[in-house]
């Protein structure tokens, strides 16, 4: 390997491009399967052994950073050769996004049969179940209304305030500020969990996704934006009832944005195999317990 | 109920990109000779695409230690708004990534060719790089004039 870590589209011997590995039956003829339309306009087929298999193509460069047109069009072409072969196998284990591996189908082949025990048993957990997203916005005015509406001690400053003097109502506005945004705080708290209390007997996991983006305008992180952002993983079925909760809280007049994705494969819940096949200790799944809340 | 279900539109290519680069099984068996770069390689598209198209539009997290400012204003985000094709390595450059730097020295992909179709959106994305390398020009000459002014 001659190749510099940055260089754009590494050149690769006897590559092998990963998408993702799914639970086959061998001999079934489902072993011939190949999808068109691959990253790179390749065909992508299936590597086989103990009963799983590798979805792949063959490649002799990894994806060039530095060509982003290319890189988007991979990007989607990577995602549907993933659905097409979870359509397939039912619900894959994806891998990252420009996995390339070395030494053709054999090396490929070989690290199945390396991993095969963990994949299966995640495969099988895995199984009927996908990751979906959610995020949910509320606005912050629309919250303090609410929240100015309803609290007595609030109304109480603010009468007091019509009433006081110019320094006494700088002093009673800091303190009507200050409950004013404890309690839009403690509001919004309120409904996340909340929400996560509701989706809680529809999911199996539920993982918080952090702030969505930098954002570029007010990098401190200003109130706006969605206040919950999760992926969870929940069994297919109970995809609409996951969605009607949605629709109620998106009937609320404080909510800005309710989105809902899916089914994506189970990126965020996909296992680490490295860290299992090291330790070996058989409880692979026990350091991801359900996590819920948060914004 | 008709809406109840999951979607997935255009709007949630953000979470195909978010999902492909941060997330999935990574492998680094010794098993296989992996090319070892997945990482680089995922902190080099998010950079990229990033800056291209505005991390808030794809909900990507920037590599520690980038130059958000020079990012939004390489990006040219308020201006080329449907430039999204076209080459990054100079863009990237110009925000001091430290990550990036490596991956400008080639501004076009040589293995190409066959998009023909989107040359004019890379030059569209050519010609805002280099309007904004005027932006900063311009902000540079600002101060001198006004203490021009104040003498």
């Amino acid at each position: 390997m001659s190749a510099p870590a940055a260089d754009p589209g590494t050149t690769v011997d006897d590559g092998r491009y990963l998408y993702c590995v799914v639970a086959v039956d061998e001999g079934e003829a489902g072993t011939d399967w190949t999808e068109s339309n691959a990253v790179d306009d390749a065909e992508a087929y299936l590597v086989v052994a103990d009963g799983i298999g590798a979805v792949v193509h063959r490649c002799e460069r990894t994806p060039n950073p530095n060509d982003l047109s290319t890189v988007k069009r991979s990007l989607l072409r990577h995602q549907h050769v993933v659905d097409a072969a979870g359509d397939a196998f039912g619900t894959p284990l994806p891998l990252r996004f420009g996995t390339v591996v070395e030494g053709g189908d054999a090396a490929v082949r070989e690290w199945l049969v390396e991993t095969a025990a963990t994949q299966r048993r995640h495969l099988d957990a895995f199984a009927g179940k996908w990751e979906y997203r959610i995020e949910v916005g509320w606005e912050e005015d629309a919250l303090a209304e609410t929240v100015e509406a309803s609290d007595d001690r609030l109304a109480e400053l603010a009468e007091t305030l019509d009433d006081s003097s110019e320094g006494t109502s700088f002093l009673v506005q800091k303190q009507y500020d200050k409950r004013l945004s404890d309690l839009v705080y403690a509001e919004r708290e309120e409904r996340v969990a909340a929400l996560a209390e509701r989706l809680d007997p529809l999911v199996e996991e539920m993982e918080e996704l952090g702030r969505p983006a930098v954002s570029l305008e007010d990098a401190d992180g200003s109130d706006s934006g969605p206040s919950f952002r999760v992926a969870v993983l929940a069994p297919e079925e109970n995809e609409i009832p996951i969605g009607d909760v949605l629709d109620e809280v998106k009937s609320n007049p404080e909510t800005t944005d309710v989105q809902y994705t899916g089914p994506w494969p189970p990126y965020t819940f996909a296992p680490s195999l490295d860290d299992e096949e090291s330790n070996d200790t058989g409880s692979g799944s026990a350091d991801r317990g359900s996590e819920a809340g948060g914004r | 109920m008709s809406s109840a279900g999951p979607t997935r539109t255009s709007d949630s290519l953000a979470d195909v990109v978010e999902m492909l680069l941060d997330k999935g099984i990574v492998i680094n068996a010794d098993i296989v000779v992996s090319v070892g770069q997945t990482e680089l390689l995922g902190i080099e598209l998010r950079a990229a695409i990033a800056s291209f198209e505005t991390a808030a539009q794809y909900g990507l997290q920037f590599p520690e230690g980038t130059n958000m400012q020079r990012v939004e204003a390489a990006s040219g985000r308020d201006q080329l708004p449907e430039a999204e094709e076209g080459p990054l390595a100079p863009v990237i450059d110009a925000a001091d990534g430290s990550d990036a730097e490596e991956t400008s020295e080639e501004d076009d992909g040589d293995a190409d060719t066959e998009e023909t179709n989107e040359e004019n959106e890379g030059d569209d994305a050519e010609e805002a790089v280099e309007a904004d390398g005027d932006t900063e020009t311009t902000e540079a000459t600002a101060e001198p004039e006004g203490d021009d002014a104040d003498g």
